[in-house]
């Protein structure tokens, strides 16, 4: 295969957008769609709801800790067979499952072997679609990751139905099926040689270089920052409605209008990432700011337009950060090293991720109310996007796109010792 | 004790009892003309009931109350005052022991798997629960534990569980569970349906089938068209390398492409 100079930003790309559309949905859609079977869970196997919660927990904490392992892998034998294995796993957690006796055996099966399906499946994905766009990757990112968004919708009811026909066995036995698809959208990941990718070297001297890379290390400290606040709507609103005397319906029917503006500000912010000129982390920090003070606000909201509008906004501004969040990596770091990088960024904003619940839920306890763990929230996005104006070339006019140059310039220092060390493996 | 109260429209109440209790009820009925050309009458059902009711005037306004034992099933049932002026009025109170949840969807259940089917009764609590389960029109009492197959408990009074070990098919139908009161009975209807696994299963295989399918497809089209580009471009890769390789005088092919680009970022 030819080495290319530039991304192609086009072409085959655009299948692989479509790969990790269904990506998104076959991972992040099945995760958030859940819930339906919880209550089959705490019936069938007559255990407390919150041992049953920790299938979840578990899946999504494999997923994220795993993802530097899914990132080395692809960089060592590129991404195709890293999701078609990854697919695999996913699928096969899930066809043990349905034949568990225990609590403990799903959360072996769906926890830690889906889990780790799905840590090898989605993060090389989105890397290798850094890869193929440099001028349309944001919008790229924006359109894959809608799929995030229209899975929920459609997978909670069509769950419900499975249930309703083959109940939870059987069900979990079709989500297996599923699943499975995640090999076929890794078959469509074509390997992409760019230019810079030989002098990257392997894995371990990626993840090396990785570590000492000074933007790179602020960057992962912003999106942890952002991390800790990023979901607390979507964990505590509903609470925070009932709280305010909304009925149960209502309530989650505002969740759904945040899942319909988020996809929105995903494809917006996508378009509007690659047609402004600069660097993207300055989209990052407006849509950061912006979610940051609507969290903030929603404690001053009583009057229910007023809820509502807000959280119209809430989703806009936290979808429109996810696509630009993915595009900032590329112009930090290259698209050589993306896979490591996107793996360790994962790895590490994880951490907010899962304190970020926890934590709000003890303001509340303590305080009486949500408005602590709104406020606190509100803090931490602000804070992240604070640390984001520490990022090279923030306030240059410029257009520093994906620099395949200096990586170059970078690993040429490196070559020499590579090989002898015996760290660079091809 | 209970006390009922109806006026002008003809009107139910719903009681609902457990136990044997003294009752009372009472009707009152409003009129403009003469109270004394009312006539007035109590009936169970269609019985007309003789004594144990009293008929007092005051104003215009008719009141008869009734007073009356419900000690067993019997005495349950539907009790009616009757006014009868022009035309008739009446006020019914329906005496009912208390019923089981409503409606459920049938559980489905797979063969070799085991079952609860539970009952609950609403702040009441039944003398005993017995389960029977039904093929047609036939009612077979279901719990004896033979062979481990079945286990009747209740976590407390108001509830009851069957649990139903090693299903097979024969074990599809319909299942009931009867609350025992002292003043009657109360059922639950349950439908159980027994799958093979080899129905999910076969669906299952179908769709691994088809993603299969797919990723064939997929790597096939890859291999076709590249091979249709290798014939093709076989010849000018070839040119490129060696035009290369000639202009460099490093001669590392990584340097090219830095090369090109500085020139397309000058321009």
């Amino acid at each position: 295969m030819a080495l290319r100079a530039e991304p192609p930003d086009g072409g085959w790309g655009w299948m692989v957008v479509l790969s990790a559309f269904f990506q998104s949905a076959l991972v992040f859609g099945v995760l958030r769609s859940f819930g339906v079977f919880f209550v089959e869970f705490v019936a069938a196997f007559e255990e407390p709801a919150a041992r049953v919660s920790w299938i979840a927990s578990i899946g999504i904490a494999v997923q994220q800790f795993g993802s530097p392992v899914g990132s080395a892998l692809s960089t060592k034998f590129g991404p195709r067979p890293v999701v078609m294995a990854g697919g695999i796993l996913a699928a096969l957690g899930m066809l043990l499952a349905a034949f568990a006796t225990s609590l403990t055996h799903l959360y072996l099966s769906i926890g830690l072997l889906s889990g780790s399906g799905w840590a090898l499946t989605f993060t090389p994905t989105l890397a290798c679609l850094s890869r193929y766009f440099s001028r349309r990757r944001s919008l790229a990112t924006g359109l894959a990751l809608t799929g995030v968004g229209l899975s929920s919708f459609a997978f909670a009811p069509l769950f419900q139905w499975l249930l309703s026909q083959y109940a939870w066995r059987g069900a979990l036995l079709l989500v297996s099926a599923l699943s499975l698809h995640l090999v076929a959208c890794g078959a469509l990941l074509r390997p992409l040689s760019l230019a810079e990718d030989p002098v990257m070297g392997g894995p371990g001297a990626q993840l090396a270089n990785l570590l000492h890379h000074g933007p790179f290390l602020r960057y992962t400290v912003a999106l942890t920052l952002i991390n800790t606040g990023y979901f607390i709507p979507y964990v505590h609103l509903v609470a925070h409605l009932r709280d305010l005397d909304w009925d149960p319906l209502p309530a989650a029917f505002l969740l759904s209008v945040a899942a319909i503006s988020d996809p929105v500000g995903r494809v917006a912010s996508g378009w509007l990432g690659d047609a402004v000129p600069g660097p993207v982390a300055r989209l990052l920090m407006l849509w950061t700011t912006l979610t940051g003070v609507i969290l903030a606000l929603y404690p001053v909201a009583q009057a229910p337009t007023a809820l509502v509008a807000l959280t119209v906004a809430y989703g806009f501004t936290s979808g429109a950060l996810t696509p630009v969040a993915f595009s900032v990596l590329p112009e930090l770091v290259g698209t050589g090293k993306i896979y490591c990088g996107l793996g360790l960024v994962q790895m590490v904003e994880s951490i907010g991720g899962l304190l970020g619940a926890p934590l709000s839920g003890y303001l509340r306890d303590v305080t009486g109310t949500y408005t602590a763990s709104f406020v606190v929230a509100g803090a931490f996005l602000l804070a992240g996007s604070g640390v984001l104006i520490t990022l090279p070339h923030f306030f240059c006019f410029s257009a520093p796109t994906s620099k395949p140059q200096d990586p170059v310039t970078e690993a040429l220092d490196t070559k020499v010792p590579l090989p002898r060390e015996g760290l660079g493996e091809d | 004790m209970v006390t009922g109260e109806h006026s002008n429209m003809p009107v139910e109440k719903n009681i609902t009892l457990e136990r044997p209790s003294n009752i009372e009820l009472t009707c009152q009925f409003t009129t403009s003309g003469d109270l004394n050309s009312v006539n007035v009458t109590w009936r169970k059902g269609d019985e007309l009931l003789e004594n144990n009711y009293l008929i007092n005037a005051t104003g215009s306004i008719l009141y008869t109350q009734y007073m009356f034992t419900i000690v067993n099933s019997e005495q349950m049932g539907s009790y009616s005052c009757f006014f009868e002026e022009k035309k008739e009025q009446r006020g019914t109170f329906n005496f009912k022991v208390p019923e089981l949840h409503e409606k459920k969807k049938p559980l489905i259940t797979y063969v070799g798997d085991s079952v609860v089917l539970m009952c609950k009764c609403q702040g009441c609590f039944p003398l005993n629960w017995t389960w029977y389960s039904s093929n047609g029109s036939v009612q077979v009492p279901v719990g004896v534990p033979i062979n481990n197959k079945y286990v009747i408990n209740g976590k407390t009074a108001n509830e009851t569980r069957l649990k139903i070990m090693q299903l097979s098919e024969e074990d599809q139908g319909s299942y009931w569970c009867q609350a025992i009161f002292q003043l009657g009975e109360s059922e639950e209807h349950i439908e159980i349906v027994v799958l093979s696994y080899w129905v999910p299963l076969k669906a299952f295989l179908g769709i691994a089938a088809e993603v299969v399918l797919l990723v064939a497809i997929i790597l096939l089209c890859e291999m076709y068209t590249q091979k249709k580009k290798k014939h093709s471009d076989d010849g000018k890769e070839f040119e490129q390398i060696e035009q290369l390789k000639s202009d460099d005088s490093n001669g590392i092919e990584n340097n090219a492409p830095r090369h090109r680009k500085n020139e397309s970022v000058g321009q």
